[in-house]
């Protein structure tokens, strides 16, 4: 059978996908969710000079219940990692995670033979959409983060990528 | 009101406040007895962002511990930085040039306003007020942005050495910097009028929290919190430092205890440090920022050693014990906010829980200090 | 001053010692048996000091360091005497490193409001169970300083109201301070 012979659909859920993708890449609704020093870099990104509200992402929710993206800032210890995934669990669908700053990309200065008390990356615990090191990562870093993420949703780059 | 929560006929209820909750400014947990809207026990819960601190004291040399310190209190990192240096300075018996000392007093009081500012915001915050965070941190960022022309960083600095500072200011710095201070003089007003002279502010923090000078003393509080009880204990006055002495400047102490009079340290304070960064710039003399001869490995002599400083939070100590090798064979954080926080259960007792959240604000937590 | 060294040579201490306080960062080195800590608490209350902060360290293998420095430091004697003397060198001794009770040491910091003057105050306990009583009947702030110390390195301070895991996870059976400590 060749290609022609296919019929046309009568429902297309692509193009549909597709613009519920654009929706939610343009009002991310991140957790105000601080575990460490990147929770003050994070801050800094939602405050005057850096404005997150400019990509549509300053609504930042305490309730993990009103939020898509997880916004893990800092170190993660062995004991608030239950926690930690309680409130990953505690997101509905569909949802993404940003790892900002070493420690939670890997544990980052904290992690050395024989340490005893962190997790060495929140990617122990559940998946890792976009990764941003630095330490802590400057605010510029979030925001490209942020785009980086939009662009997983989409498969659009909405702004221009700067060039080193 | 604590007769009220103990009286038996009411049902009395566990709450957990955290360890993710905003007004916990990271990650503290606060297990709550309750009885309706009244705190009949508050018992904080420690180590949800301890770090290792002090076992990584222990496993790394003199010098690689030193960003550890600018990680501890995340806002001002320099007063850790140094407290470290200047414990290990005194066990190693090196000494700082002159204009090393000048630069690490402007550079720790900036460090000083911008932590400030960021509680300003935040504590406003945890009242329901989000407008002055925004102002806050307008102006941090111009202090954020003169100390990252010296430094590098913007957080979590590492600017101190034995013997100095690794950088010298470039020639924006002096004048960048007293434009800021005259910007803010300007700001500072604008902040009482639209905050401290805010009658819902008023009506949150005045009488609220009352923590007396016994209190205090018996739970080792410094910093503003014991400032705000009458206390006139500041490390830089009492214990001095660096070049300290040089500079004319006050430490502001208020003598009520309540919320107010902890917001009102803070913002005087702000105030003291821009007359001690002004009087820095004046007089900064010329010459190295680094000693000549500080031995690369540094082993200091078998003994005990003991420093501290006065951080933006309270008296910061290290306690060092060397066995005369290359690493700390004990190294003991004494953290401001951890004793500032013991007091907690017993202030909050009795009170309502959004003036509980108000009190917590008040004491300027920053969590991974205090876990470490 | 005086006065104080007084109070604390009356509680009894095992040794009063002035410090350089340049060098050292503190002025008043006191060190007591473990029945003594409260009373030295006491001495510091009436006095109105402040703590500042507890602690511990853990003296793993300091009698056998010792022990070992000084009989190599008696070697390094004997063969150089012998040279001296164009003798042949001696065996070299070994040292005996048995009897010995490894210790723990807990250091109370204290400190004034008003005046500066800093007292340190150390107490011995023996590492295979240590322990000594609480001081926070006489000043409340060492109830966290003393569940933070028992967390680190397992000294039991007896009397403390509630000394569970406080900074380390709640299950946690571990003292990561200790020398011996591996994951």
């Amino acid at each position: 059978m060749g290609k022609e012979n296919i019929p046309e659909a009568i429902v297309r859920f692509a193009p549909l996908d597709k613009l519920l993708g654009i929706g939610r890449a343009n009002s991310l609704w991140p957790m105000t969710f601080g575990l460490a020093c990147c929770a003050i870099e994070m801050m800094a990104a939602g405050a005057a000079r850096f404005d997150l509200a400019r990509f549509g992402a300053e609504v930042f929710r305490p309730s993990p219940r009103q939020c898509d993206v997880m916004i893990v800032a800092g170190t993660i210890s062995k004991k608030m990692a239950p926690a930690v995934q309680t409130l990953y669990d505690q997101m509905p669908e569909p949802k993404w995670v940003i790892a900002m700053g070493n420690c939670a990309i890997s544990g980052g200065p904290f992690s050395f033979k024989g340490q005893y008390g962190i997790v060495e990356g929140v990617d122990e615990l559940f998946p890792v959409d976009i990764y941003i090191p630095g330490c802590p990562p400057r605010p510029e870093a979030l925001i490209e983060g942020i785009l980086e993420l939009e662009e997983k949703i989409t498969g659009n780059r909405r702004w221009p990528r700067v060039e080193a | 009101m604590i007769d009220l929560a103990l009286s038996q006929n009411k049902e009395i209820f566990v709450l957990n406040l955290g360890p993710q909750h905003p007004a916990t400014h990271g990650v503290l947990r606060v297990k709550l007895l309750m009885d309706g809207e009244y705190i009949v026990s508050a018992e904080p819960v420690l180590g949800y962002i301890h770090r290792m601190h002090e076992k990584m004291g222990e496993n790394r040399t003199w010098a690689q511990f030193m960003p550890n310190t600018g990680r501890l209190d995340y806002l001002g990192a320099l007063s850790y930085n140094h407290g470290y240096a200047r414990v290990v300075e005194r066990a190693a018996g090196i000494e700082v040039p002159e204009r090393a000392e000048y630069l690490r007093v402007i550079t720790v009081e900036l460090n000083r306003i911008a932590s400030h500012l960021l509680w300003f915001g935040a504590f406003v915050l945890d009242l329901g007020g989000f407008t002055p965070l925004l102002y806050a941190f307008d102006d941090r960022e111009m202090i954020l942005d003169l100390l990252e022309s010296v430094t590098g960083a913007r957080l979590t600095f590492c600017y101190f050495r034995f013997g100095g500072v690794y950088n010298d200011i470039d020639d924006n710095f002096v004048p960048g910097t007293r434009a800021f201070i005259k910007r803010l003089r300007k700001r500072m007003p604008e902040y009482h009028n639209l905050v401290t002279k805010n009658i819902i502010i008023i009506k949150r923090l005045r009488d609220v929290g009352p923590i007396s000078a016994g209190m205090c003393r018996r739970y080792g509080a410094t910093g503003p919190v014991a400032r705000g009880s009458g206390i006139n204990y500041d490390v830089r006055k009492n214990e001095p430092y660096s070049v300290y002495p040089e500079f004319d400047f006050d430490i502001p102490v208020y003598e009520d205890g309540d919320s107010m009079a902890r917001y009102m340290v803070r913002m005087d304070e702000i105030e003291q440090s821009m007359r001690i960064v002004e009087q820095a710039l004046d007089r900064l003399p010329d010459g190295p920022v680094m000693a000549e001869k500080v031995p690369k490995i540094i082993k200091p002599k078998p003994g005990d050693y003991y420093s501290v400083v006065e951080a933006a939070r309270g008296t910061f100590g290290v306690r060092v014990v060397s066995d005369g090798t290359n690493t700390p064979y004990r190294l003991k954080l004494r953290s401001p906010t951890f004793s500032n926080l013991s007091l907690y259960g017993e202030a909050a007792r009795g009170m309502l829980l959004a003036d509980a959240l108000a009190l917590m604000g008040s004491l300027d937590l920053v969590i991974p200090e205090i876990d470490r | 001053m005086e006065n104080l060294i007084a109070q604390f040579e009356a509680i009894p201490a095992l040794a009063v010692k002035e410090a350089d306080y340049p060098v050292r960062g503190y002025h008043l080195e006191v060190t007591v048996a473990p029945e003594a800590v409260v009373a030295a608490a006491e001495v510091m209350d009436v006095a109105g000091y402040t703590l500042e902060a507890i602690t511990g360290i853990d003296w793993l293998g300091e009698e056998a360091r010792r022990r070992e420095a000084g009989v190599k430091a008696r070697n390094a004697a004997a063969v150089k005497a012998a040279k001296e003397a164009e003798e042949e060198p001696p065996e070299p001794e070994t040292a005996d490193l048995s009897g010995i009770t490894e210790e723990m040491e807990v250091v109370y910091d204290y400190t004034h409001y008003d005046h500066l003057f800093r007292v340190m105050v150390r107490c011995r306990v023996a590492r295979d169970n240590p322990g000594l009583p609480s001081i926070h009947q006489v000043f409340a702030g060492a109830d966290w300083h003393e569940k933070e110390t028992h967390d680190f390195f397992g000294i039991v301070f007896s009397g403390n109201p509630d000394l569970v895991p406080f900074i380390l996870p709640e299950d946690a059976d571990y003292h990561p301070l200790l020398k011996d400590f591996s994951t």
